[in-house]
């Protein structure tokens, strides 16, 4: 039987220290893990640096820890649509990188998957290429985009297992799988639980070798209920 | 013409340009509202790049699901068929040619085929999201938007002025007044001009360079009146 990684809430998060890169799955609240986002809200940290495609949804994600004044960098791609991230940044509190959302995610994929970059058409000719190497092949000119890394990544999953194989539901694994995959120590919230064995085999999406430790979700945060339909 | 007259007359004739079969990726806002008009007898197929491709119609309330959403957070259903998958997916198959056809609103588009889209520097600081794969990667980029901004200035522009979203990706551009294609080394040309509208007017609208096609067509489209 594999390791049992099953751990609370509070023994999760005290693995984040001040300082540190964090990747938060999630997207506009689809796949947001909330609970673990609560977890740090309450924990004694800051100054951190966070990798979050849009930094929440309205008022909900990643946002919450930058009112709380924990955050000093967001890397992000979109964030348009949770205006207090936009606001602290006017208001020079936060820092902020904006990335082409394909460019953010194959980052990410990069970093977990041993590669230092990546060559990519995308941004050729606007600010995202200023800077960057230019690299033909075949004819065609690409962007050298480098790969990313994390401290610690916070991932949201439906379906996950006591060694940490998890399975998304719906739009909800985005960002999930290349957060578990780009860093050191990744904590996944699961909103139901099974033993090994229980999820079958080849519905695992990200495999439990991902995964450091894993929270039973709080369904409350989620606000809204799931549904049957 | 009401705002949403507008925005249906330009989302009826960008869904004209859809062939049967294709994989397509809308936009929020006008694009969005391709899926309605999309003509019968052609099947076309949705992709959202947060990663979903197969995307229906929007459910009722009550079955709106957190973990099944839109690019722009609103909730979705899937046809038979659908499928989702991760972002780092979605944007492989974006990149690697397997979206046909991409519809986007910009704030300004030029003779080149510039799209400048996401950032009005000073004021509006949202992000680029998924847009620059889009262009960069679609087969065909179409651009559909209101001909000139609420201060009636035109958003086909002599050169892009704000930072670009993607370098010389736009093919149509289509707004509530004209179609506009872009043929290569020759640039846009002007080939339908909307019901309500001539040549001259469209003309006196537009900054952008482009050509007047030999077989422009009048009254080509718009409401009737």
């Amino acid at each position: 039987m594999p390791k049992n990684k099953v751990v609370s809430l509070e023994e999760a998060v005290s693995h984040i220290e001040s300082g540190m890169t964090v990747a938060v799955g999630g997207f506009l609240s689809q796949g947001d893990p909330l609970t673990l986002i609560h977890g740090l809200k309450e924990a004694d940290v800051k100054d951190l640096t966070i990798i979050s495609c849009t930094g929440g949804f309205r008022d909900r994600g990643v946002v919450e820890l930058v009112k709380l004044g924990k955050v000093r960098k967001l890397i992000a791609s979109h964030i348009g649509t949770t205006p207090d991230v936009v606001k602290a940044y006017h208001a020079g509190e936060i820092e902020v990188e904006l990335r082409p959302q394909g460019t953010l995610a194959e980052q990410m994929r990069s970093g977990g998957a041993g590669l230092g970059g990546f060559l990519t058409p995308t941004g050729m000719g606007t600010v995202v290429a200023e800077g960057k190497e230019h690299i033909e092949v075949n004819g065609k000119t690409y962007l050298l985009e480098k790969a990313l890394r994390a401290d610690v990544a916070l991932v949201r999953a439906h379906d996950g297992d006591t060694w940490g194989n998890l399975r998304y539901r719906g739009t909800a694994s985005n960002y999930n799988p290349v957060c578990a995959a780009c860093s050191d120590y990744t904590i996944a919230e699961v909103e139901y639980l099974y033993s090994p064995g229980e999820i079958a085999p080849e519905s695992v999406q990200t495999p439990g070798l991902y995964v450091n430790a894993v929270v039973r979700a709080d369904l409350s945060y989620l606000g809204i209920p799931l549904t049957q339909c | 013409m009401s705002e949403t007259d507008i925005k249906n007359v330009i989302a009826a004739r960008a869904a004209a340009e859809l062939k049967d079969g294709q994989v397509i990726n809308l936009g929020i806002g006008v694009p969005t509202l391709v899926a309605n008009h999309v003509p019968a007898g052609v099947d076309v197929v949705i992709h959202s790049e947060n990663g979903a491709v197969g995307v229906g119609p929007v459910p009722e309330v009550l079955c709106s699901d957190p973990d099944r959403g839109n690019a722009g957070g609103a909730p979705i259903t899937l046809i038979p068929g659908g499928s989702y998958f991760d972002s780092a997916t979605s944007f492989g198959m974006i990149r690697g040619g397997h979206v046909d056809m991409t519809f986007l609103g910009t704030l300004q588009v030029d003779g080149e085929g510039n799209i400048a889209s996401y950032e009005i520097p000073g004021k509006l600081v949202a992000g680029m999201g998924g847009a620059m794969d889009l262009l960069a990667g679609a087969k065909i980029v179409t651009v559909v938007t209101e001909h000139c901004s609420k201060d009636g200035a035109s958003k086909l522009v002599k050169k892009c002025t704000f930072p670009l979203t993607g370098a010389g990706e736009a093919d149509v551009i289509i707004t509530e007044r004209a179609l506009f294609r872009r043929y290569p080394e020759k640039g846009f040309f002007l080939e339908e001009v909307a019901r309500g509208y001539g040549v001259d007017d469209i003309a006196a609208c537009t900054d952008m360079d482009y050509v007047v096609s030999d077989t422009v067509k009048l009254d080509a489209y718009g409401s009737e009146v």
